[in-house]
């Protein structure tokens, strides 16, 4: 049985409508005007016990909104979801003792407390008995490297350790789904890599099912198995990631900075030139065409290599193209 | 029952994180309490007797320590709630296995018994000092039910303000509203006793006073019929008020939109 099963999934917002101006705001006074939004627009998924899906969009494509749906926060406007057995909406409180959950901007660790108090409050109002959540906290201490930060009061953490309390603690009462909205937002390369380390052996070990928003690509390429994109509330693919990778995840930047000027006209075999500056300049390549190791060894035959960064495309890009191959696709039937 | 108790616990823990500024804050009835009695002391001298409508000035000061105590220990709730509606942060507490209503409670319960305590002390040092000790003991035994009344009835007002984020942006203007007819109509400043008799009866009919008025009043005067009197009117209101909280947090929730969504 599926973990998750979405159909049709609607969600519509009324959001007030004001002109511009004190005109504006009298008239709104009077004679308020209201916007439909569609956030959600017939999505439709199934997910499988202890998957890894990526739910990737850019902001406003509607994730946190289906993701809150899925959590039971908001009710929908039309459709049906089903998660581990229970409807969120209708059967709210039941799911939360199965599903753990961590919306990335919003803490839920209390602010002026050590991380360990809501740890403990945690194990009280998840049930557990206070031995069973101490043998708990102690296992996702070390699975999450935070042992030295659970009694320092919370706002004392920098963004990087606050996270990976954020999602331990969500993984507390050893649910069956972890539900992560945008959990790497903010954060720094290191950062990112210590919390999808983790996330990834809980998943190994626990065998807990994620499912994970984000606008950041390399998210969904460390950790997931699986990718829906959604775009204007529309699911516009879905794949397993290995399969978007070499479809679409091929175009790598790369900044480069040499000891010595370069040339104008810098140009490399394999390669497209974006920019050129006194001593660095920023080139794409495709690692179908040109693999990665070819690209290394032709810049650095180039000069004295300083510094150097290789960058996914941003994942508006992607999508962009994403629509480019569905309509090519479209035009060719 | 246990995982309320739990929050209310921490809650506890919470509210001691920055010991100065509660303290700071609860100094405040200080010179209230100073002002009232500078006030009282030239009215009752004015009128030349010594009671006015069945209250001395040491009961006047006394009833004026628990109307505060009740006034300044008030949780911001409506406040607490509709900004978690507005920011967001209300789907933690949805998605954790707890009613959100009882969280709320649980932990409006615990800052409001710390600053009560702090307020009762040092409002009630005050008013020692200056007319002597509280009427009667008794009144001390009997108000402790009423405080709790009179908090939970306070809750359900301010949450039902709180909930009403879900529909306007702002809520603060009820919130204004209801702070000020607490005041006037609750007896806070002005014991209802030296009102005019109109007033009076529309003060009776309303839950303000319920909220402070007879708790304060029952303190200086404690009788059994008064205290089962003020215990019913509490029950009565809690009753429409919790029901019509119930009513609006299922309708909220069908509404709910969480910001940044």
């Amino acid at each position: 049985m599926a973990a998750i099963t979405v159909r049709e999934l609607r969600k519509t917002f009324q959001t007030k409508h004001k002109a511009a101006g004190l005109r504006g705001s009298f008239r709104s006074l009077f004679r308020p005007q209201y916007a439909t939004v569609e956030a959600v627009r017939g999505i439709s998924f199934e997910m499988e016990p202890g998957e890894l899906l990526g739910f990737i969009g850019p902001n406003g494509a509607g994730k946190s909104t289906t993701i809150k749906m899925l959590t039971g926060i908001l009710h929908p406007t039309a459709g049906e979801a089903d998660v581990l057995g229970y409807c969120p909406w209708r059967e709210r409180q039941k799911l939360a003792h199965h599903i753990g959950t961590v919306f990335g901007q919003r803490p839920q660790l209390w602010y002026h407390l050590p991380a360990m108090d809501t740890f403990t409050l945690f194990g009280k109002i998840y049930d557990l008995d206070d031995a069973e959540t101490r043998r708990r906290i102690a296992f996702l201490a070390e699975a999450f490297e935070i042992q030295d930060l659970l009694d320092t009061p919370v706002r004392k953490l920098s963004l990087g350790q606050r996270m990976r309390c954020e999602v331990a603690a969500s993984l507390l009462h050893r649910p069956r789904l972890l539900l992560l909205d945008e959990p790497s937002i903010g954060l720094d390369v290191v950062a990112k890599q210590h919390i999808r380390d983790a996330i990834r052996t809980m998943s190994r070990e626990e065998g807990v099912g994620v499912l994970l928003t984000s606008h950041d690509a390399g998210d969904l390429e460390a950790l997931c198995h699986r990718v829906i994109i959604v775009h204007h509330g529309q699911i516009v693919y879905q794949d397993k990631v290995s399969n978007l990778k070499r479809k679409f995840l091929t175009r790598k930047t790369v900044e480069v900075r040499y000891a010595e000027e370069v040339a104008k006209d810098f140009h490399l075999e394999g390669m497209q030139t974006l920019k050129t500056g006194r001593y660095g300049v920023k080139l794409e390549f495709d690692t179908q065409r040109t693999p990665a190791d070819a690209v290394l060894a032709r810049l650095s035959a180039a000069g004295t290599l300083v510094d150097i960064t290789i960058s996914d495309p941003p994942l508006e890009e992607v999508i962009a193209r994403i629509y480019e191959s569905a309509a090519s696709e479209v035009d060719g039937q | 029952m246990k995982k309320y108790w739990a929050i209310f616990k921490l809650q506890l823990a919470n509210g001691l994180a920055y010991p100065g500024e509660f303290i700071g804050r609860s100094l405040l009835i200080l010179p209230f309490m100073w002002i009232f009695f500078q006030l009282w002391r030239v009215t009752f001298e004015a009128s030349g007797g010594a009671e006015i409508n069945g209250l001395t000035l040491r009961s006047t000061l006394w009833y004026l320590v628990i109307a505060e105590v009740i006034e300044l220990s008030r949780p911001r709730v409506a406040n607490t709630i509709s900004e978690a509606v507005k920011d967001g942060s209300i789907a933690y507490i949805l998605s954790k296995p707890y009613n959100f209503l009882w969280y709320h409670y649980s932990s409006s319960l615990a800052d409001t018994i710390f600053r009560a305590l702090l307020n009762l002390v040092l409002g009630g040092g005050v008013a020692w000092l200056l007319v002597g000790p509280p009427p009667s003991l008794w009144g001390l035994l009997a108000v402790l039910p009423l405080l709790m009344g009179a908090w939970a009835l306070n809750y359900c007002i301010a949450a039902l303000i709180g909930l009403l984020a879900f529909w306007v942006e702002d809520t603060s203007a009820f919130q204004w509203i209801y702070q000020k007819l607490a005041f006037i109509l609750g007896g806070l400043l002005i014991p209802l006793d030296f009102y005019p008799a109109w007033l009076r009866s529309i003060a009776d009919v309303l839950p303000f006073s319920a909220v402070t008025y007879a708790p304060a009043r029952l303190f200086v005067e404690p009788s059994l019929n008064g205290f089962l009197a003020a215990l019913g009117q509490q029950a009565l209101w809690l009753l429409v008020f919790a029901g019509g909280l119930g009513l609006l947090y299922r309708r909220s929730v069908t509404v709910l939109t969480v910001n940044g969504g």
